[in-house]
């Protein structure tokens, strides 16, 4: 299993490094970075702006790939998520009228 | 009695031009919607083919399979007929709009264009100080339009992480700055040549709008201007840490809130019997415009645009309506993972659809506009 995680990760990364084509733009940021991203700002998005209950929103974020590990502070309003211990992210609730954001 | 005759001359004309208002006997909704179910109550098998389709689940929750209502919302007449939700969501709920946060991008820049801080005609580089030169003929319509002949992919999640442009603004390298990311993309055709449905454009909209009316208007004027006249007090809409309004997805709001959206086309721009958008605005909105007529789009998109507005309109393209049994004036605001604001003048209806559909069998447009108007009279 642990072999078939680092396969993964490495495959993603190295996705990464291919160039760009004339006709197609190429963005250089792996599966596991964006899904970390989506997973904080989503949440974020769904616990203190839609105010649905945290088991809902776990649900609604939830990204392939499922490796975003997200950890909701409800006193800071804010969701961290991370995954691999290397790729993390943040997001915070602003206001009232501008909802959250990602760090 | 020459100077009557010249001001008469002058000022019966533009008075005969001026669109005045739709008058409405029951109040507008701004304090709250009147309700009154009693006449779709009353259409027994009406109402069951349509939550049948609507509010049938699809296995578990997990499996993300088919229709996934959050939300229906119908208003006839300038009342709720029709309210129910799933799903856990409520009339109080905020639901994300994704896409349909375009239709509303575009009514601010009508609000910003009534206020006189900004011209359709205007050069995006008015406004936007860090865009390239080759861009400075991209016009405030051309983005209205999907026309600004920027790169871009617009693709989600079912494809290649990498190769969309969108999920990189959103969530990848572009996230904390989504202006510059966005102007980062090359020109591929001429402003106003050429269709491409685009999260950025609708974003650097936003953003352009933004610059054009805090200075004047002050930085909660979206609020000020637009939601609050509407009383649509749960409108949240989210930006990226340089103040960014992400226009073309992350609006969020309830679905009573929506409808309240969707009120204010149905009566041509007006809300309470004032003008708060451009006089015409609407029409145009709901026209196919000029850029969509010469070319681009996908076969995804069989449906013509007007100003982020899709439209029912049966082009030589297309071999038929988009929704060919719904009446051809209809035209809907539309968001990803099925969110839908439906306007229906000829049926004094406004449809609000809220989900989270997540595969290729999700709710139909096709199906439900032509359902929820045979619950109503």
């Amino acid at each position: 299993m642990k072999t078939f995680l680092l396969c993964a990760v490495l495959a993603t990364v190295t996705a990464g490094c291919a160039s760009e084509t004339e006709t197609a733009r190429y963005y250089d940021n792996n599966d596991i970075e964006l899904a970390v991203g989506n997973g904080a700002l989503m949440m974020c998005s769904c616990v203190f702006v839609m105010e649905m209950p945290e088991d809902h929103c776990r649900a609604w974020v939830r990204a392939s790939p499922n490796v975003a590990r997200l950890s909701v502070d409800t006193t800071a309003k804010t969701v961290e998520s991370s995954a691999f211990i290397t790729w993390a992210a943040k997001a915070h609730w602003v206001d009232e009228k501008r909802g959250c954001v990602l760090e | 009695m020459k100077i009557f005759l010249l001001l008469a001359a002058v000022w019966v004309p533009s008075f005969a031009w001026a669109q005045i208002c739709p008058v409405r006997l029951s109040p507008f909704p701004t304090e709250s919607w009147a309700k009154d179910t009693s006449v779709t109550a009353s259409r027994t098998a009406e109402l069951k083919a349509l939550e049948d389709y609507a509010f049938t689940l699809t296995g578990t929750d997990a499996q993300r399979k088919g229709v996934r209502t959050d939300a229906l919302v119908i208003v006839k007449g300038g009342k709720i007929v029709y309210e129910r939700y799933g799903r856990g969501f409520d009339e109080t709920k905020r639901h994300i709009s994704w896409s349909v946060a375009k239709s509303i991008t575009s009514a601010l820049t009508g609000v910003a264009v009534k206020k006189g801080v900004i011209k359709t005609s205007d050069s995006i580089c008015t406004y936007l100080k860090g865009a390239r030169p080759d861009l400075c003929p991209i016009t405030v319509q051309n983005l209205l339009e999907f026309g600004s002949g920027m790169h871009w992919q617009e693709s989600y999640e079912n494809q290649s992480y990498q190769y969309s442009s969108v999920i990189s603004m959103l969530f990848g390298e572009g996230h904390r700055d989504m202006t510059s990311f966005i102007l980062s993309h090359r020109k591929a055709h001429d402003p106003g040549t050429f269709f491409n449905y685009s999260t950025g454009e609708a974003d650097l909209l936003a953003e352009v709008i933004r610059q054009a009316a805090e200075p004047t208007l002050g930085k909660d004027w979206m609020w000020t201007e637009l939601f609050d006249r509407l009383g649509m007090k749960s409108a949240v809409v989210q930006a990226d840490l340089k103040g960014m309004p992400e226009g073309g997805s992350h609006v969020f709001a309830t679905a009573r809130d929506y409808a309240k959206f969707g009120y204010l086309f149905l009566n041509d721009g007006c809300w309470n019997g004032e003008h708060v958008l451009p006089e015409g605005w609407v029409t145009s909105s709901k026209t196919p415009s000029q850029t969509y007529l010469k070319g681009g789009g996908t076969d995804e998109e069989p449906t013509a645009n007007g100003w982020m507005w899709w439209l029912n309109s049966n082009l030589p393209k297309f071999s038929e309506k988009p929704w060919p049994d719904a009446p051809d004036d209809a035209y809907t605001a539309i968001g990803h993972w099925g969110q839908w604001v439906v306007v229906v003048p000829s049926r004094d209806v406004v449809i609000v659809r809220l989900g989270d559909d997540r595969d290729s069998d999700g709710m139909s447009t096709k199906k439900l506009i032509p359902l929820a108007l045979a619950v109503v009279p």
